[in-house]
């Protein structure tokens, strides 16, 4: 088989991952990501692919071949006066869209799930997140009937406060889910609460929204400070309630 | 009717047989029917267990732990009631597939999730079996469905028929008000008591069931029972109506669902268009006209003390126009009531106490840096609010505006130096209030503007007479206005330096190229 010239390859790969981004990200997952992060992503793929490429003096000879040729060599006049109109027609076109006023809402990139912090305070106690557990875990075996009103309660926490965002199904999309940014968080999916311990989660349900460390843009999370509404007691309960509904297990600190 | 005498069907037999392969087929294929009967009551019992007594209650009574914060509140199984029902109206027991359909789809505007997603078709028939022995009604057959008579497909004729019938007496109007947005004249209750709104006939996706004429037709026919909402097809009604005569009004209630001011999730940016001239005060002006609008959701206050649970609103539309001394935003939303404390009729129709109804804007005190923002909840202390709140007015004070300054959901409001002019109007069920606001006539002005560049605005509703003051109203988190850029020269200046620059490289290497194949001959 012919090699293919490596001015070549590296144009169909930046291509290629190009339009597998626009397939999946845009025409499948339906604009997933803002086209500024995009770009941003293909910049750091062709600086990737140019880095390879021209890890060598030799590679970067044979990657530059076919431009050099194309200056150079006397019978590529006919394709050397095409590319030299059609490039700067393409490169004009591409700053006038540039240019024009863009109507995208500027980009806001948050982390879902931030570094807790070691320590916190809530309910005027400090609690080292590190070593908190939930105090009615252990009923799971100890007491089945004790833990599962347990349970019942927080069946009770929660419908009476959460369903409203997070849904009567637990799968983000409660009534109110469509006008919140952030959405509420599915707690079916293994992404959110199966991934997580329960010391994080009651950080997370006792501080809320603001309670978050700003890289996590505390400023539009709607997931209210349940401190000020919910006793300690009702928190845990709550805690044991997602995961038995959902049939997720709370992560443990030895994992 | 074919009436088939026994010599009759033994002579057609060869050829009905294919006829009965076809139904038993049928049968086989949608099986709904078939196991809704024989629904298993143990398995339906189980599922309701983990699913549905958080809101419906062990016993069926409605009397779960959330029934005093859900508006609708949930049904209470032991009354047997059903509002959405196929059955004829002097009939109270739904058909099967009713209950089924409810279960399948749930009913929008209200808490009532659809299960379609989580249970299994045979684990909803048996939950439609399990609920009917609630009221009894595993021992009782329903009545029979619902004349539907022959369809009227929909046309211009009839929608016009329909909506001389939906005014003609004040038929529908009377509850659902003339342009069909439910502006109520009177203060409607349901059977348990609680407070009911009559539907916004343009909102379709707060529709129980849907905007489908057939749905419609049945609504109409069959009433939503438990409610005020009657039926049409009850002989004993002056407002009766025939069969054909309902699916006119069907045909007319499909066609009042909104096409514009909807909301569509991508689209979080507030146009400000530039004007050379003046900006109109009215509404219908062609400026006005031909700005953007963008729809936003209105989420009730669910996060700072005091939380609000039922509210009354659920979208706001917001266009905007600016100029060089001042940028106006007009806002519009629908509110079934005037809100007029004082005035003996809008206290009849209101909630045990009324207040104003209010529109408030929010913008960031100080320019944001970087990705931080205020609060979207009323800002907090380091990042201040400002507030522009128009006031509806009662019967003593006109309405008034003002800007305000918020530090945090839980902290005071302050007044602020500055000053913003509103003016709102009610019409047939909708507000519109229009903002105006001089750039730069004072140094701290509210809003630092630039072309070109994006402004966080959130907006908050009071409907005064849904017991909305204070903390409780409805709110948009954080949104986007952007003034767009009058300059269209830019992206031509950038487009012919680009070319020249290329051009002008490409003269040099071609000067290099041949320079160079010069030397190597
Ligand atoms: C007003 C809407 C709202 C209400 C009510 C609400 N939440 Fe949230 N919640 C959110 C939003 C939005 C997020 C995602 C943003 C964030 O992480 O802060 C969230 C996130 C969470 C998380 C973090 C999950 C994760 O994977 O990190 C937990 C746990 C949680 N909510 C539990 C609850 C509980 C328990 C209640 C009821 C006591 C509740 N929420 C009520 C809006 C709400
Ligand atoms: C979060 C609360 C909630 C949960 C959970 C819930 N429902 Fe409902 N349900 C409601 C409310 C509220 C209504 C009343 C709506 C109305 O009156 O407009 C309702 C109404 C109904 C109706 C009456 C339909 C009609 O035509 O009147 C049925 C049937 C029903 N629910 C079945 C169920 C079943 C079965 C489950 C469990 C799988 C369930 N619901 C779970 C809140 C809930
Ligand atoms: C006496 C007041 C009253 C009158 C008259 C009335 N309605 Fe209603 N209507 C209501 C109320 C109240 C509701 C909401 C019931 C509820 O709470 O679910 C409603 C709901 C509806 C719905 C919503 C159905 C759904 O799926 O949610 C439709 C459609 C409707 N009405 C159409 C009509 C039409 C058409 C007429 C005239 C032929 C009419 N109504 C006359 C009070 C009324």
């Amino acid at each position: 088989m012919q090699k293919i010239p490596k001015f070549i390859q590296a144009l169909l790969i930046v291509f290629g991952i190009y339009f597998g981004f626009i397939l999946v990200f845009d025409v499948i997952l339906d604009h997933l990501i803002p086209n500024s992060l995009l770009n941003m992503y293909m910049f750091f793929i062709v600086a990737g692919v140019l880095a390879v490429y021209t890890f060598t003096e030799e590679g970067t000879r044979e990657l530059l071949a076919p431009i050099k040729s194309l200056v150079e060599d006397p019978s590529k006049v006919g394709t050397r006066k095409i590319v030299f109109v059609v490039v700067p027609i393409l490169v004009a076109g591409y700053v006038f869209m540039q240019l024009l006023p863009s109507v995208e809402a500027p980009l806001e990139l948050r982390s879902i799930h931030p570094a807790p912090p070691s320590t916190v305070k809530i309910y005027g106690k400090r609690y080292d997140l590190r070593t908190l557990t939930n105090p009615y875990r252990e009923l799971e075996h100890e007491d089945p009937e004790e833990f599962s009103d347990m349970v019942e309660a927080g069946a009770d926490v929660y419908v009476r406060n959460c369903h409203f965002c997070h849904g009567d199904k637990l799968d983000g999309q409660g009534p109110y889910a469509a006008g919140l940014n952030p959405v509420p968080l599915n707690f079916q999916d293994v992404g959110t609460i199966a991934q997580l311990q329960e010391s994080f989660l009651f950080w997370r349900i006792a501080t809320g929204g603001p309670g978050l460390p700003d890289e996590a843009a505390p400023w539009i999370s709607s997931m209210p400070v349940w401190e000020e509404f919910l006793t300690e007691e009702e928190i845990w309960q709550v805690i044991l309630y997602l995961y038995d509904y959902t049939g997720h297990e709370p992560r443990s600190f030895e994992e | 009717m074919i009436t088939l005498t026994p010599l009759k069907f033994s002579r057609k037999l060869p050829l009905l047989l294919p006829l009965f392969g076809a139904i038993v087929l049928c049968l086989s294929v949608v099986p709904h029917v078939a196991f809704a009967a024989e629904g298993d009551v143990e398995n339906g019992e189980a599922v309701y267990l983990k699913r549905c007594v958080g809101c419906h209650g062990i016993d069926g009574d409605g009397l779960g732990p959330g029934y005093d914060r859900l508006v609708p509140p949930p049904r209470d199984f032991t009354s047997g009631m059903f509002k959405i029902m196929s059955t004829a109206f002097d009939g109270y027991v739904p058909q099967d597939q009713d209950i089924y359909e409810m279960i399948r789809l749930g009913m929008p505007g209200t808490a009532m999730p659809g299960w379609a997603d989580v249970l299994s078709e045979q684990d909803m028939w048996d939950l439609v079996a399990y609920l009917k022995m609630f009221p009894g009604y595993d021992e009782e057959t329903p009545g029979p469905v619902v004349d539907y008579g022959e369809q009227v497909a929909i046309s211009a004729e009839s929608i016009e028929i329909g909506k001389t019938l939906f005014l003609e007496d004040d038929r529908c109007s009377e509850c659902h008000g003339d342009e069909g947005k439910g502006d109520a004249i009177k203060r409607l209750l349901g059977d348990n008591g609680e407070r009911t709104w009559p539907r916004n006939l343009t909102k379709p996706w707060t529709f129980l069931h849907s905007n489908d004429p057939k749905d419609v037709f049945t609504r109409i026919s069959v009433g939503i029972p438990g409610t005020q909402m009657p039926s049409f097809a009850d002989p004993a009604s002056k407002l009766q109506l025939s069969i054909e005569e309902r699916w006119h009004v069907a045909n007319y209630v499909n066609s009042l669902a909104k096409t514009v001011e909807v909301v569509s999730a991508e689209n979080t940016v507030v146009k400000s268009h530039r004007l050379d001239g003046e900006i109109a005060d009215d509404p219908e002006d062609a400026a006005w006209q031909e700005a953007t609008p963008t729809t936003f959701f209105l989420v009730p206050q669910l996060i700072a003390k005091t939380r609000h649970f039922t509210p009354s609103n659920d979208t706001i539309t917001a266009r905007s126009l600016y100029n060089d001394d001042e940028i106006a935003v007009l806002l519009k939303w629908d509110d079934r009531t005037l809100s007029l404390p004082g005035d003996e009729d809008a206290e009849k129709i209101a909630d045990s106490s009324i207040y104003e109804d209010q529109v408030a804007i929010q913008l960031p005190v100080n320019p944001t840096k970087g990705a931080a923002k205020p609060y979207f909840v009323l800002g907090d202390k380091e990042r201040p609010v400002s507030l522009w709140r128009w006031r509806s007015g009662t019967t003593t004070e006109p309405q008034s505006a003002s800007v305000e300054i918020a530090t945090g959901p839980q902290t005071p409001v302050e007044p602020s130096n500055q000053t913003v002019q509103a003016n709102g109007r009610y019409e047939s069920g909708t507000w519109t209030v229009l903002f105006r606001q001089k750039l730069n006539a004072d140094h701290d002005s509210a809003l630092t503007f630039a072309e070109g560049e994006f402004i966080p605005m959130a907006f908050a509703v009071w409907d005064g007479s849904n017991s909305e003051t204070e903390t409780k109203h409805t709110l948009t988190t954080w949104y986007w206005m952007l003034p767009e850029s009058s300059s269209t020269a830019l992206p031509f200046i950038g487009a012919i330096l680009a070319l020249l620059i290329v051009i002008g490289l490409e003269m040099l290497w071609l000067r290099a190229g041949a320079r160079k194949r010069e030397a190597e001959a």
